[in-house]
């Protein structure tokens, strides 16, 4: 027994570590239903920042992020669960999720984006902390409706602060015991905007994806 | 970049993306059982299915019409490998469903969950600490079909199956199992759930029918519940099995440590309450990521029913392809 067993593990042992579970509407009949009220149905998809566009994407990621990915939700092969939301035969938004590190363990943070790009529900679905409520309550989440990446681009996550002037200046931690998931959260967001950019709305040439060449 | 012809969009699908997910799975297990006297490869015992050194795969694939998601297929199998066990090399299926939308639910067909207990949506399949299906009561999937549907406070299921468990050739018996839950675990941070069991089942261990088909009865309820970096589970089951009353419980304390939770450190005690053959079996154990694909674990339990204290350690990969 022993014999098979060292082999095993050895080749486990030395086998690349890449790979990550993706990010799941819990019931994506009832969530599509309520993050787009008349839409009619919705097609699931799942792409990764490995095949999509590889290492370059993934600097171009971090780059337009200003952090780095790191840890075990950010592996440049976590399959991200794309939900296309249609009305009849024309594509009504997208709903997309992400996992982000937050103070105990991982929280998902889901974005509904219109197809200007620019966020109509802003939903989490998990998360583990004792300010569950008050980051979850509509008062939190009305705030993102409207916007949009461009917003973003002015939160440094890596700084951890957000802009006292402008669009982004309106999001607030809703008490001190949330500062911690709040800012996971905003990070959350901005990731999540910015690979529904690179995937969907303006994806780099040669990124292979067909919504890019369009738009472009 | 942000002025997209919206008209393009709505027609522009995202290219390379995949409608499947295929992930490969591997393992060593290996220990030492006080009872067989001897190191093993197998964290319970040589006839159960969980957990041995393994090769296999977990394959998720979605089949989309015009009007979106329609339905869904899970292959989910491995080949395990133990000295000990009856068949020394064992192909071994998991998922094998397939799941399709309904005006009220979903409804599946094939080797799936049944609808009672933690083990209807807690998925323990490559894990050492495991739930009440492998210490005798119930089954952790059966081959059958079933329903499910989603509320806004939990949900509803139920499903019709052989009684067979991880045997497709059923043994002429059946297992009539419903759930219903409040709250949703990956939402609201708890998930409460009461269901019955009642059939006709054959005493199975892995593939191999042990006794024939005899009335089976189970009720109970089970709860999980996280609070910040603890998780708490339990399931209360009783009912009637192979001629005798029961009563079984399982209480599991969980703690997220480290960075991303990488760490676990759980406790668990199972009571097994079938008349003759009562006992506890209390288990505790530790789970690292080394990455997002490999984690090692430990267990170390002492179970009183058949006198034996076990150590198992276990390296598992789970690998995106």
């Amino acid at each position: 027994m022993t014999k098979p067993l060292f082999v095993l593990s050895l080749l486990l042992a030395a086998a690349p570590s890449f790979a990550a579970v993706g990010c799941d509407l819990n019931d994506p009949d009832r969530d599509v239903a309520r993050l787009f009220p008349g839409s009619t149905g919705y097609k699931t998809a799942y792409l990764s920042v490995k095949t999509l566009g590889g290492g370059k994407m993934l600097a171009r990621i971090e780059a337009r992020l200003g952090d780095k990915f790191k840890g075990l939700y950010e592996t440049i092969d976590v399959p991200y669960t794309l939900y296309t939301v249609t009305k009849g035969t024309v594509t009504a938004g997208y709903i997309h999720g992400v996992n982000q590190k937050s103070e105990y363990g991982g929280t998902q943070v889901f974005l509904a984006l219109g197809t200007d790009a620019r966020i109509k529900a802003f939903y989490i679905q998990k998360l583990t902390s004792k300010a569950a409520k008050e980051l979850r309550s509509a008062a939190f989440s009305a705030p993102f409706t409207g916007l949009s990446l461009k917003e973003f681009e002015a939160y440094d996550p890596a700084a951890a602060k957000l802009p006292e002037t402008g669009p982004l200046s309106v999001l607030k931690s809703p008490s001190p015991r949330a500062r911690k998931d709040f800012l996971s959260v905003l990070r959350a967001v901005k990731k999540n905007l910015i690979l529904l950019d690179e995937f969907v709305f303006s994806p780099a040439p040669g990124a292979g994806t067909s919504a890019g060449g369009a738009a472009k | 970049m942000y002025k997209i012809p919206l008209i393009l969009l709505a027609f522009a699908p995202a290219a390379q993306a995949e409608s499947r997910l295929l992930y490969l799975e591997a393992q060593a297990v290996g220990g030492y059982s006080s009872m067989e006297k001897k190191t093993v490869a197998h964290s319970m015992t040589a006839d159960e299915v969980m957990q041995k050194p393994s090769a296999g795969f977990d394959l998720l694939q979605k089949f989309s019409g015009t009007s979106g998601d329609a339905a869904t297929l899970a292959l989910q199998g491995r080949l395990s490998w133990d000295p000990d066990a009856h068949n020394r090399l064992e192909p071994q299926l998991y998922n094998a469903y397939f799941r399709a939308r309904a005006p009220f639910g979903y409804l599946w067909a094939g080797h799936n969950r049944t609808a009672a207990g933690l083990e209807s949506y807690f998925d323990t399949h490559g894990a050492l600490l495991q739930t009440l299906p492998m210490y005798g009561y119930g089954l952790d999937r059966d081959w059958g079909a079933g329903f499910s549907r989603d509320t806004a406070w939990g949900g509803t299921a139920l499903s019709m199956t052989t009684g067979s468990g991880m045997r497709p050739r059923g043994a002429g018996g059946w297992l009539l199992s419903g759930r219903v839950s409040r709250g949703v675990l990956s939402r609201d941070n708890f998930s409460a759930g009461a269901y019955a069991s009642a059939g006709r089942v054959p005493r199975t261990a892995g593939y191999r029918v042990m006794e024939n088909n005899r009335p089976y009865t189970a009720f109970g309820s089970d709860l999980a519940l996280l609070l910040d970096n603890w998780e708490f589970r339990s399931d209360l089951r009783f009912g009637k099995l192979r001629g005798s009353d029961y009563f079984s419980a399982l209480g599991r304390l969980g703690l997220n440590l480290l960075e991303e939770n990488r760490l676990k450190l759980e406790a668990q005690g199972v009571y097994s309450g079938l008349k003759r053959e009562e006992g506890w079996i209390l288990g505790s154990g530790a789970s690292y990521a080394l990455t997002s694909d490999l984690a090692c674990r430990a267990l170390f339990e002492y179970d009183a029913v058949m006198r034996d204290r076990r150590v198992t350690t276990q390296l598992y990969y789970y690998l995106k392809i």
